[in-house]
């Protein structure tokens, strides 16, 4: 090999000029052209795509981009005109499927269009800020079909004459629909809403207007809910059949206006079918349906919650304020307890246990409840009445539910220092009279009260308790004592009652037959030897005698009778006949006492073991009583005995309330005390609110009272009105 | 005297020359300028008091002529005698500016400190001065402070020495008078309200803010604020002043 002189390669650019005929561009647009032609004829099989991608590519390369896209333009728009005449054309129902035809075809070709032209889509479009090619085909379909003047309002109307018939009942092209309705939503959203939507709302907004007129004026609640449900659902089927899914809400939106909101107020009130007499009537389905539908409106619930409230009011006052009513109490309040039973059902079936709801009741059974001043007093004795005989032989858990469900009307009651007095005062009947059905439901009672008021609530009711058992153990140790004294006197059965617990009664006067005072006396001496320092002191008016009477024809009987009444029948074992007067004498027993016992033992069908002359019914001054010889009865335990827990007589509610103010008092002036002793410096109102707070849980202080506790705060120098402003008040140490 | 330096007590002459006063006022006012002399000036001559020399002498003699026979007090009768040397009726509400002066602890008795020292306080140690005093005294109602420390001086006065309130009769008694002074309009209907609906005594936060009441709220009530912590007879009166009539109420 001979060495070769080395060369320098040098490549040199290609410097000549490609000669561009100059006919080049018209004849690779004319085929260009000619292939789109051919494409909108269905005539696509023919074309070979990668030659006719290679001309687009060279025209866009050789600077005629610009007549590419125009000529694209002009000759797209040119077969739209065409298509936009056979579409026209179309008679009827046709329409829609022409049109739906034509724009499936439409999208084909365009996009075969759009891939033969992809070249200059991504270099000449962009840099020449032209519209890409599928959307300049979306456009130019708008423009020339949907936006032709002779289209577009046939189209609309054909929609919703369509739509229309669907909602009279007819069966429709759905899948003709949805295909129409997605042509519009590709052709932009704003063409979707200003072409199809808007006008559709504004349709069906008038169609839901007259229908839900025409069915309010003859259908009753119940079946107008069930339609407007009905054609709420239809609404929301229609859209996921064929509308676009953002049209849900607005069309929802549109029948809860038309159909709901509009007539709210008229289907609440109906007569005879709306939501009170559905309330009355248990309607659980309605309500349901009423409570679903409404929520969807604005106002729907606060709508139902007023009606339901004021109802709730105005049959709770109608119920506690009736005269009837107020007759039985036990009767009272079971009503109360039934009524507030068939709400909650209600509430929780129909209204989905909703809190708000939960509370408008609580409110209303607040409100009423607290509009008898005797509620108190009412519940107490239905307590009573259930823990004498209502709860024999009902299970605990049965016994529990009674009970939780009477705390729930016990929570609403303002004035809770009303209930404590008499809830005592029946207790200690109850006790005295051993007359409760079952120690653990008394007890359980207790605890619930304590749980919801406090210890103080509570502490004097067990300290009741601790007395009885106290007692029990008292008589034990006083027969064990006594075993060989007693021989045959009458057996004494003592309960001792320590003061501060039980409710205050005045000791009244009564002479005790000579057996029972020595054996009274035996009892107090060894009471007195085991506990100095106390003083005892005999309540006649609590005690009750088992006394065996002997009649005329000898039929004995054993009879339970009051103390006052055993004072009475044993004057008889020495006289046959005594008057009024003799009697009064002799026992020292209050007068008006001494009438009502009289009357128990003498006017009383089937419990008349005396005859009073003459036989009215009330006691007069002059009046003789003689012992029944000719008494008779099927039992041989006769029960006279007038100890029970009764509503209380107009006088002795009128002392108790009394007492209850007068209590009211001291508590107020504490809290007041209280309130200062830690603030130092308050002013009026803010020293109300703070009391009334404060007190709340047992009772609702009057204004004017603790306004009056305040002066006399001042008068007796706890407290000074501040100098310079007399709102103020100042604590003194 | 003794017991200030030569300076201070020149001072004092020299006070007590200018101004003819008492040492015990002079010191009063030297120890208020500080010991300079002009600021001593200011302050007696800004006084609203002049308080003029008394003798002690002529106090203890005046005393003594109307001092009851049995007791070292001014009773029902001394009151009586020097209601007449004053000239004066003894129901005149200037006799109840004289108490507060006194310090007077209850009405119709003086006892021998409380004349001698409120005369002292007066200024005043013989009857004609006294006499002279008592148109200046019956001035000082008109002065709004003046009059409601003489208002509330009047409760304790009034009242019995034992009790904590006055009783009915005598507050509507004193109220009469206080109120024809320094005019209330309300003062008939108050006095007929309490004894048509309260008839009971009335306590001494009601006295003073009965005052405050007159005072404040106008005839009409339009300015009456149920809120506005007025004691809760007051609260009943304007009730009854609706009730009746009397007063239009406004919502």
């Amino acid at each position: 090999m001979s060495a070769q002189k080395k060369r320098n390669f040098k490549i040199e650019a290609f410097k000549h000029r490609v000669e561009v005929d100059p006919k080049y561009a018209e004849k690779t647009w004319k085929i260009l052209e000619h292939a789109i032609h051919e494409i909108y004829n269905h005539n696509a099989s023919g074309l070979s795509f990668e030659e006719l991608y290679r001309n687009a590519y060279n025209m866009v390369l050789h600077k005629y981009g610009e007549k590419l896209y125009s000529g694209l333009v002009t000759t797209m728009t040119w077969h739209l005109k065409e298509i936009a005449k056979s579409i026209e054309a179309a008679q009827g129902g046709l329409f829609l499927e022409e049109l739906n035809r034509k724009w499936g075809d439409h999208n084909k070709a365009l996009q075969m269009i759009r891939d033969i032209l992809m070249y200059m889509d991504r270099t000449f479009v962009p840099s020449n800020h032209k519209t890409p090619v599928h959307e300049l085909g979306l456009n130019l379909w708008r423009d020339n079909i949907i936006h032709s003047h002779k289209i577009q309002t046939r189209l609309l109307d054909t929609l919703l004459d369509l739509i229309h018939r669907e909602r009279k009942g007819e069966v429709i092209n759905r899948g003709l629909m949805r295909n129409i309705t997605k042509m519009l939503m590709d052709l932009g959203s704003s063409v979707y809403q200003e072409d199809f939507e808007r006008p559709f709302l504004e349709v069906s907004a008038s169609f839901y207007s007259g229908e839900s007129q025409q069915f309010i004026e003859c259908c009753d609640c119940g079946d107008y809910l069930k339609k407007a449900e009905r054609r709420l659902n239809e609404e929301m089927e229609r859209v996921s059949h064929y509308l676009d899914a953002k049209s849900e809400a607005k069309i929802t939106s549109v029948v809860e206006k038309e159909m709901i909101a509009n007539h709210m107020q008229r289907l609440v009130h109906m007569e005879n079918s709306g939501l009170v007499n559905m309330l009355v009537d248990d309607k659980y389905e309605d309500l349901s349906r009423m409570y679903n539908l409404f929520r969807r409106v604005p106002e729907g619930f606060s709508t139902i919650r007023d009606v339901m409230t004021s109802h709730l009011r105005e049959t709770g006052k109608q119920l506690v304020i009736d005269p009837d009513r107020l007759r039985d109490p036990v009767d009272f309040v079971q009503r109360l307890l039934d009524m507030k039973d068939k709400h909650d059902k209600i509430i929780n079936v129909a209204f989905n246990n909703d809190k708000t709801f939960q509370n408008a009741l609580n409110s209303s059974f607040e409100y009423f409840i607290n509009l008898n001043n005797r509620s108190p007093e009412f519940i107490s004795l239905y307590v009573d009445d259930k823990l004498r005989k209502g709860l024999k032989g009902v299970t605990e858990e049965d016994v529990e539910v009674v009970l939780d469900k009477v705390m729930m009307l016990f929570r609403y009651l303002q004035e809770k220092d009303v209930f404590e007095k008499y809830y005592k005062q029946h207790l200690a009947k109850r006790l005295l009279s051993g007359k409760t059905v079952s120690d653990d439901a008394e007890r359980s009672m207790i605890v619930k009260l304590k749980t919801e008021c406090g210890y103080q609530f509570t502490s004097k009711l067990e300290g009741m308790f601790t007395d009885m058992r106290t007692s029990q153990d008292t008589m034990q140790g006083f027969y064990a004592s006594q075993y060989s004294e007693m021989g045959d006197g009458p057996t004494l059965a003592v309960q001792v009652l320590t003061t501060g617990s039980w409710p205050t009664q005045p000791s009244t006067p009564c002479n005790l037959p000579a057996e029972i005072l020595s054996v009274c006396e035996k009892f107090r001496a060894y009471y007195l030897g085991t506990h100095t320092g106390r003083r005892l002191t005999w309540q006649t008016n609590m005690g009750t005698a088992d006394i065996k009477a002997t009649f005329g024809k000898g039929q004995k009987h054993e009879l339970n009778v009051s103390t006052y009444q055993m004072c009475v029948l044993m004057l008889f074992n020495s006289e046959d006949c005594l008057s009024y007067k003799e009697i009064e004498q002799a026992t020292e027993i209050p007068a008006s006492d001494l009438k009502r016992c009289l009357q128990s033992l003498a006017c009383v069908k089937g419990k008349n073991v005396l005859r009073k002359e003459p036989m009215s019914k009330d006691i007069a001054e002059d009046d003789a009583f003689y012992f029944n010889d000719k008494f008779t009865s099927k039992f041989i335990k006769v029960k006279i005995g007038t100890v029970v827990a009764q509503k209380e007589s107009e006088p002795e509610k009128h002392e108790t309330r009394q007492r209850v103010e007068e209590d009211r008092k001291p508590q107020i002036e504490a809290a007041i005390v209280r309130i200062m002793k830690s603030r130092r410096v308050l002013d009026h109102n803010s020293i109300v609110t703070e009391v009334t707070t404060q007190l709340q849980s047992r009772f609702l202080p009057n204004p004017v009272v603790i306004k009056k506790r305040i002066e006399s705060l001042i008068e007796r120098e706890f407290l000074e009105r501040d100098k310079a402003d007399r709102k103020l008040y100042r604590y003194l140490a | 005297m003794h017991k200030l330096g030569r300076g201070h007590r020149d001072k004092v002459q020299q006070f007590m020359a200018i101004t003819g006063t008492s040492e015990k006022v002079a010191l009063q006012a030297l120890k208020a300028s500080d010991w300079h002399l002009e600021g001593a000036f200011d302050f007696f001559y800004s006084q609203p008091q002049i308080r003029a020399v008394t003798d002690s002498r002529h106090l203890e003699e005046l005393y003594n002529r109307y001092k009851d026979p049995y007791v070292d007090m001014i009773m029902v009768d001394g009151v009586s005698l020097l209601c007449n040397d004053l000239q004066v009726e003894p129901q005149d509400i200037v006799m109840l500016v004289v108490s507060w002066h006194m310090k007077a602890a209850t009405m119709c008795e003086f006892s021998r400190q409380e004349f001698i020292s409120g005369l002292q306080s007066l200024g005043v140690d013989s009857i004609e001065k006294f006499r002279e005093k008592i148109p200046s005294l019956r001035a000082e109602l008109k002065d709004e402070n003046k009059f409601r420390e003489i208002y509330n001086f009047a409760f304790g006065w009034a009242k019995d020495q034992g009790q904590k309130s006055l009783a009915l009769d005598t507050a509507i008694g004193m109220w009469q008078l206080l109120f024809a002074e320094k005019h209330w309009p309300l003062v008939d209907y108050w006095c007929q309200f309490l004894q048509v609906r309260h008839n009971k005594a009335i306590s001494r936060d009601t006295w003073s803010q009965l005052l405050e009441f007159a005072k404040t709220i106008d005839p009409q009530l339009s300015d009456y604020d149920a809120e506005g912590a007025w004691p809760y007879l007051i609260d009943e009166f304007v009730e009854y002043l609706f009730e009746n009539g009397i007063v239009q109420r406004r919502n």
